[in-house]
Formats: structure tokens, sequence, C-alpha cells
């Protein structure tokens, strides 16, 4: 009798920790997720950005044809060229910076103060992100979650690597 | 750019009536929100319910225990625990900050509380932090539902790191940095004069370290003369003070805001030779403000403060024989110190609330894309209608 209960308790307990387990888990995807889309969001914004500088006299013929081809590839990549073609344009963008943002008229110069602006919360967003990336990996690794399968189908979130020193 | 109209709810782990550094910045935070627009309610627990001001929830009465070389008024247990759930299911939140969430308080009960987008600020640093951190695991949960994390100082974030595997973004502490930038010199403060703010009677404030290095520095300067302002009894530090030195000795008490701004532009040079315990060192930020010349102890949170030495002077910790030497090279150069009270004005403005709130806002932001609320726990809620309390 006495067996029946502690194993009928310890079943409970298990249960019980299952479903805490996968709670927490499916927070952490959602974490994952929402702090992918504010990323997306904010680089969506900047090539949004990189495009119109593209289009202001500022830009010469040249950088103009650099910016605006980086720019459409870092919209449109697909998610496992998506680091490196915003790699492309931060470059792209860094190029321009570099040479003459000293230049910038009182148009573009806000546009500027816009992207710069922007650079710093995307490094924020970013830092964010991957923590809820590395999170995610590490409770994922735990043996329960394995055996027991709670992540479902839902792949493992991978971090993307972001130069910005560029900017 | 505080545009859309938001429902912040804060939560202060420490008693609202006694003075502390994370109060300070709750308080002069929510106060610059409401003043942006934003609908924000504050919970803390509190002794005397009459003193609050509107925004702020009394949670209850605040326990004493000793944590981090001082003593922390905190609150939790059960009856908290469903003040803290009625406070988070009446109040509608959009998003929801939380102060010092990783030491048992309210904070941490609310983050396990509640779900949805939950920002966290982390003062503490410390290297001494084993026992609150060895249950790491069971913090792990609750911190890692934030959507985002916020350290004070370099120092604090490292703490976070190294104990919590969890990365934060550094936003330093906010003041109002114009309040002291128009401080008027006043004669009885000026000259070589040395000040010193803060709880003088706290070991880990750091006075003894000035008063041992005074006998040296009053051999150089005869007519060096120190201003201690501070709540606090001067009288036992007065008898333990060398009788031919102590005349040297003005004890001011407590000084208003206006009168700090006047302190910090007249003096010399101040002086923070805190021991440790400190993370950011709000003091040195508005001593800086005031444009005053800056001499601190080489401990994380000001080495980071001061630029490692470019904003303000730096000495080796507890060292009263360097403190001194730094002191007097500096009473006889008044080139270098102005010098130094020029750069460090400019660099404090990036510690004012107009900046700082701004950076905490877009961090709010952050957190709320996905557009969802506060609510409470999905495990929490089931508790709640088996106790049928508050529950729905």
């Amino acid at each position: 009798m006495k067996t029946t209960l502690a194993v009928a308790l310890i079943i409970l307990i298990s249960l019980w920790y299952l479903s805490f387990l996968a709670t927490r888990l499916d927070r952490l995807h959602h974490r994952v997720e929402t702090s992918w889309a504010n990323l997306d969001g904010l680089l969506q914004r900047r090539a949004a950005i990189a495009l119109e500088i593209a289009y202001s006299d500022f830009a010469d013929p040249a950088s103009s044809l650099l910016l605006t081809s980086a720019a459409y590839q870092a919209r449109e990549a697909p998610v496992q060229d998506r680091s490196s073609a915003e790699m492309a344009l931060s470059g792209a963008l860094g190029l321009l910076i570099v040479d003459g943002a000293i230049h910038a008229n009182e148009g573009e110069a806000a546009l500027f103060d816009e992207l710069s602006a922007l650079m710093v919360k995307i490094s924020i967003a970013i830092a964010i992100h991957t923590d809820a990336v590395s999170s995610t990996q590490m409770v994922r690794k735990k043996v329960a979650i394995r055996l027991f399968r709670l992540a479902g189908t839902a792949p493992l979130p991978v971090t993307y690597e972001f130069e910005f020193d560029a900017i | 750019m505080l545009k859309a109209r938001l429902s912040i709810g804060i939560v202060c782990p420490y008693g609202w009536d006694t003075p502390g550094g994370v109060q300070n910045h709750v308080r002069d935070l929510a106060e610059f929100l409401i003043g942006a627009g934003h609908r924000v309610s504050v919970l803390a627990p509190a002794i005397d319910e009459s003193q609050l001001p509107p925004y702020v929830v009394n949670a209850g009465k605040p326990i004493s225990i000793p944590y981090n070389g001082a003593v922390a008024r905190v609150l939790f247990g059960p009856i908290a625990f469903a003040r803290v759930r009625q406070w988070i299911q009446n109040g509608e939140f959009d998003v929801l900050h939380l102060h010092e969430p990783a030491i048992p308080s309210i904070s941490l009960l609310a983050c396990w509380a509640a779900e949805g987008p939950m920002v966290g600020t982390f003062h503490a640093a410390a290297k001494h932090q084993k026992v609150i951190y060895a249950i790491g695991p069971i913090l792990e949960p609750a911190i890692e539902k934030l959507s985002a994390r916020i350290a004070v100082s370099e120092a604090a974030r490292l703490t976070l790191t190294n104990h919590l595997e969890t990365d934060a973004v550094v936003i330093p502490n906010g003041i109002y940095a114009k309040r002291y930038a128009n401080g008027v010199q006043r004669d009885k403060w000026s000259g070589n004069t040395i000040g010193f703010i803060g709880r003088f009677e706290e070991p880990r404030k750091g006075l003894q370290v000035l008063l041992d290095a005074l006998p040296i520095v009053a051999r150089f300067a005869p007519d060096v003369k120190v201003f201690v302002a501070g709540p606090g009894d001067p009288r036992e530090i007065a008898k333990s003070i060398d009788p031919e030195l102590r005349h040297r000795f003005e004890f001011l008490g407590k000084i208003t805001e206006e009168e700090k701004a006047d302190f910090m532009s007249s003096l010399a040079i101040y002086v923070a030779p805190n021991t440790g315990g400190e993370s950011f060192g709000i003091i040195l930020a508005e001593a800086l403000a005031g444009g005053a010349c800056v001499v601190a102890s080489d401990i994380p949170a000001f080495d980071s403060l001061l630029g490692g030495g470019e904003f303000g002077a730096l000495f080796t910790s507890e060292d009263s024989m360097d403190l001194a030497k730094t002191i007097i090279d500096l009473l006889r150069d008044e080139p270098k110190r102005k010098e130094l009270a020029r750069k460090g004005k400019n660099h404090a403005q990036k510690f004012d609330w107009d900046v700082v709130a701004e950076e905490i806002f877009s961090i709010y932001e952050m957190a709320m894309v996905g557009g969802e609320k506060i609510t409470l726990a999905s495990d929490s809620r089931s508790w709640n209608r088996f106790l049928s309390r508050d529950g729905r």
C-alpha cells in the first residue's frame, strides 16, 4: 500500500515537473521569436534608410549602386544567408559614412542621425536575441527535455553573427 | 520620442521609506515617465502608507535582512505573493519593469507570477554573492522569463554574466544633470577644500580612509579644510580624529539638492573613498555634473564611471597614502583640476534622465514587440483558481 502511494506520488511530481519544463521551454521559444521579430523589424528599417541614402544626391552613382544592391539583398535574403547579407550592407554603409558624412547637407544629416540611432538599437536587439537563443539552447540540452521530446517539432534556434564594427 | 502612452508597472524591492540608490532610481524614473504622459504604478514595500506618493502601491511592511554588507529591507512570503498577483491582475500593464529581481523580494515574486513583456534591471555588483546566487538553478526559470535585462554598470553586468550566465544591456543610473549644472561658488566652501557626501558611519563609504590620509595632506597644505555632508552622528567620528586636526573638519549634516550643487562647484576636490559594495556611484555622477574635480577609489564601478581616470582621478582603494598623494598632486595643480572638472561635466550629461529614460524606454519598446500585455503566468493562474482568492 505504502509503495503504491509512493509510486503514485513520484509519478505525480514528475508529471508536474514535465509540464513545468514544457511551459518554460514554450516561453523561451516565444522569447526567441519576439526578439527576432524585433531585430528583423529594425534591420528592415535600416535597409529602408540605406535605400533612401542611395537615392539622395549625397551618394555618387557608384556607391549608390553598391548600396541599392546591398539593401535589396539584405531585404530579400533567405534566413540562412541573412547575416552575410546584413554584414554586406553594414560594409556598404560604412564605406559611405567614413567617406563623407561631413559633406552631408541638412536633410542628409538627419538621415545619418536616424541611422546611427538605429544602429545602437540594433546592437541592443542583437544582444537580447542572442541571449534568448543561448538560454533556449541551454534548456534544450536537459536530459528530460530530450527524452520526452518536450520541444516537439520546434527547430533548435541558432544565433546570427553580425558584425557592426564597420559602422 | 516617448510617443505611445503606456501603462507601466514598476516593482521596487526595497522599503520605500528608507533611503537608497535603487529607491531613488525607481522614484525618478517613475516621475519622469509620468511627466512624459504614461500611466505608472510602482509596487513597493513601505512602513508608513500615509507618506507614499499617489503612484506607489504598498505591498506590506518590509523585513530587515543583512545583504551585501548592509541591511536590506525587503519583503516576501505568501501574503506578499498574493498582493503581487493582485497588483499584476488589476494593473493591466503593457510592460513590467522589475528592479533587482535576483534577490528574494517582491521583484522575484512578480517575475514568478507574471507573463508577458518584462524588463529587469540589475543594480548590485559584488564578488561575494555566492550565497544568493547559489540558488541559481531555482532563479533561472524565473529570470529567463525577462524579455530584456538591464545592468546599471559594467560591474553589475559582470556579476550577472558570472552568476546567472545571462547577458545584459548596460544603461547607467539617471541624474537630473541640469539641477547641478548651475551651482554658485560659495566662499566658505572654496579654497583648499575637500568634500565628502554620504552616510559616513557606514565603513564601506570609506570616510576612515580619508581621515587617515589627512595628516599627510595637512603637512603639505596647512590650510586644507574637509567638509563632510550626510546623515549621521558626527561625535563618534570626531573623537577618532587627531585633536590638532579636528578644527579642519566641519560636519554639515544633510544638505539640500540646491546646496549640493553649490557645494560641488565650490570645492577644490570631491572625494569618494568607498571601499566596495558600490555598483554605480550616483553621487559621483552628481559631483561631475556639478563641476567638481573628483578623486575616487579604484573599485570597478567608479573606475568605469570615471572612464579609467579620464574624468576624475583614481587612487588604490583603502590605501590612504595613495589618496593623500593624489589629493596633494591635485591641490598643487589647478589647471589639471579645472581640466578634469570640465571633462567630467561633459561626461555627466550622459547620465541625464533625458538620455537615460529614452534608452530605458527603447528597451520597453523592444520587449513589447508582439503586442502582448502583462498577465498572470499560466501556472500562477491555476493556483489562484484553486485557492479561489483573487483568481477569475
